[in-house]
């Protein structure tokens, strides 16, 4: 947009802020969103199935290396730009200040303190759900599979990359279908509205919408951890490489169970924590020429990263003053709008049996469905204070109310 | 003696104030332990309507998010404005300068009168508010103060003065000199100049200070061949209620 590349060491500085980023954003959603689930089991009482409940569970010295691996994660979001929610230091053609000396070995020891913490995530999710039959059953179980096409940023080793490269698409049958530049974006997503939801459902452009069906002949695709897993070929670093080669001799490729996002989850936040390091590790990440200041009029511009809840894109187009007249977003949990609603209407029909008393571990399965994709919505949190309302409202072939729940 | 209880609700928001409550970290338990949470995001719709704080993030951009609002007034003892949607309307603001009929068209196409939508504004423009928490985001360590001056009963104290005091504090080259525009003459510190600070500008996310000196900031920007006008317009991220509310 401002014809201007920023230099090398910035684009290293920003995907290190952003690999900080991902250790924060994975370790809440992992900690506080999936692990109740597991750590204490679907059916727990609400009461105590929150993050209070499994710290209470894996003991407290362990809730207190989650906090500090948040809080670790953030401060050095703060330290490269200012701010952790809203930075600061981005600018046209670069950014703002580089990092000295001193802030690189500090950053250093942080990031290996995330990777040792990542090793024990990987570690406990082996020993809580890997290690339970029951658990695998259940992230294998009808209910919770979509076949869907899969997005995701892949480098040019094809690996998982959170920060550039190209977007590649798989079918569901993991075959490559497209793979373009950020710039090409509007030839391959569409988006389809609705009247109930402000929220647009976006889909794959050649193949089409075809309504809220999975399959190869429906543009609905997905976004987020699992879906890079299934469109790359595996992770650029040693130990999520490992982690990535476990889940899918175990799953198989590609994998279209919803809870599965979990797993590959948690071996996103080891490569996260790995690249960390890596960056912290080059010493050429102290040059200070950090900026090319931009000489021309602003045009258009399309970029684009892996939020941690999917593909993110940014389109501006300014007018000849070089004042933004156009934007378009398509935000990481906008990709899977209409697969969120998809699995919770498969859980739902798959876990509610004719005649069968619908328990408080029934509606909390259902929840499971959504809470794979994103903590965002409101509705798929089952942190502080506890509970989410849900409603659930069972017809007959008829379209009459067989019963109602409702749980406020 | 009970626990004051304690409810969270949001508008339209990225929901990034409620993001730094629950960043945190270890203050959040503390934060939590100290009160009852009745009410947490709209999650807890119909929970309790029992509560004495209300903490209200977001800005108003529908009529039928009113009721919504003045049933919170209702209920709530003291109802805090939370981060600049709420307290100045935000970036929320910027469709007010567009035809929204035509905005709704480029974004959801022939069936855009499904979507109802209305100038955005803050929450003062439709109910009384009883204490403003500023920035975009707010900063965490002051929600902390002014959340224990609360909880204390006591109405906490925020700068009524310029970021200029901030930065001049933290020892920053003005950025007028270095050739590029500035809100700090007028917009209300408390952030340490932080923007500044890591080589920005101020955006006036904080809103302005009571009495801003404005004869000071015309000399100033008459100085570097600028007028009101132009930075208004440049800054009209964060100062588009102060244009519609005169």
């Amino acid at each position: 947009m401002y014809h201007a590349d920023p230099p090398e060491v910035t684009k290293k500085l920003r995907e290190m802020f952003y690999s900080a980023h991902y250790v924060h954003s994975h370790i809440a959603h992992f900690y506080a969103l999936a692990a109740p689930d597991f750590v204490l089991g679907p059916d727990a009482d609400p009461a105590v199935r929150n993050i209070l409940g499994v710290v209470d569970k894996v003991g407290l010295p362990i809730g207190g290396e989650v906090i500090k691996h948040r809080g670790i994660a953030q401060d050095i979001q703060v330290m490269i730009a200012g701010r952790s929610t809203h930075l600061v230091w981005t600018l046209p053609g670069g950014v703002s200040k580089g990092i000295t000396e001193e802030e690189r070995a500090q950053i250093e020891e942080k990031a290996k303190s995330c990777v040792e913490f990542s090793k024990f995530t990987l570690q406990l999710f082996d020993d809580v759900v890997l290690k339970n039959k029951a658990y695998v059953d259940l992230i294998l179980s009808e209910p919770y599979q979509l076949k869907t096409y899969y997005m995701g940023l892949v480098d040019q080793n094809d690996k998982v990359n959170f920060y550039d490269g190209k977007i590649k698409v798989v079918d569901p049958e993991g075959k490559e279908v497209a793979k373009y530049t950020p710039s090409e974006y509007l030839d391959n997503i569409a988006e389809h509205v609705e009247p109930w939801s402000y929220l647009k459902f976006p889909y794959l452009k050649k193949v089409g919408w075809k309504g809220f069906v999975d399959g190869k002949e429906s543009g609905v695709y997905r976004a987020a951890p699992a879906a890079r897993l299934n469109a790359a070929s595996g992770m650029a670093t040693p130990l999520a490489q490992e982690a990535y080669e476990k889940y899918i001799t175990t799953l198989g490729k590609p994998v279209h169970a919803t809870l599965a996002n979990h797993w590959a989850r948690v071996i996103e936040l080891m490569y996260a924590s790995e690249r960390l390091l890596e960056l912290a590790q080059d010493k050429s990440i102290t040059d200070p020429n950090v900026r090319i200041l931009p000489t021309e009029t602003p045009t258009e511009g399309v970029g684009v990263v892996e939020a941690p809840r999917g593909t993110l894109y940014h389109h501006y187009k300014t007018d000849k003053n070089g004042f933004v007249e156009k934007a378009n977003l398509i935000v990481g949990t906008t990709n899977n709008h209409a697969p969120i609603s998809m699995s919770i209407k498969k859980a739902a029909m798959g876990l509610i049996k004719k005649g069968q008393v619908i328990s408080n571990g029934i509606l909390n399965m259902i929840e499971m469905a959504f809470r794979a994709y994103d903590p965002c919505f409101s509705c798929a949190t089952h942190s502080l204070p506890g509970q989410m309302p849900l409603k659930l409202t069972i017809y007959d072939i008829h379209g009459k109310v067989v019963e109602q729940l409702e749980r406020a | 003696m009970d626990k004051p209880r304690v409810a969270f609700f949001d508008f339209a928001s990225c929901e990034g104030d409620q993001l730094q409550i629950v960043n945190l970290e270890e203050d959040l338990l503390k934060v939590v332990g100290a009160v009852d949470v009745v009410s947490f995001r709209e999650a807890m719709k119909g929970h309790s309507d029992n509560y004495d704080i209300a903490f209200v993030e977001g800005s108003i951009t529908r009529r039928s998010d009113e009721p919504r609002l003045l049933e919170i007034r209702k209920n709530a003892k003291i109802l805090v404005a939370i981060g600049a949607c709420a307290t100045i309307g935000g970036v929320n603001l910027l469709k007010n300068f567009q035809d929204l009929e035509s905005v709704r068209k480029f974004v959801y196409g022939d069936k855009f009168f499904q979507y109802e939508t209305y100038p955005a504004r803050p929450i003062k423009a439709v109910v009384p508010v009883d204490l403003e928490i500023h920035q975009c985001p707010i900063n965490r360590d002051e929600f902390v103060m002014a959340f224990k001056a609360l909880l204390m009963g006591k109405k906490p104290e925020f700068p009524n003065y310029p970021v200029c005091e901030d930065c001049k504090k933290a020892e920053n080259i003005c950025v007028f000199e270095m050739g590029m525009t500035c809100m700090g003459p007028v917009t209300r510190a408390g952030c340490g100049a932080c923007c500044v600070v890591e080589g920005s500008v101020c955006w006036g996310c904080r809103g302005f200070i009571d009495h801003p000196n404005a004869d000071s900031e015309r000399e100033v920007l008459a100085k570097y061949g600028l007028s009101v006008g132009d930075i208004l317009k440049k800054f009209r991220l964060y100062t588009g209620f102060s244009e519609v509310s005169k």
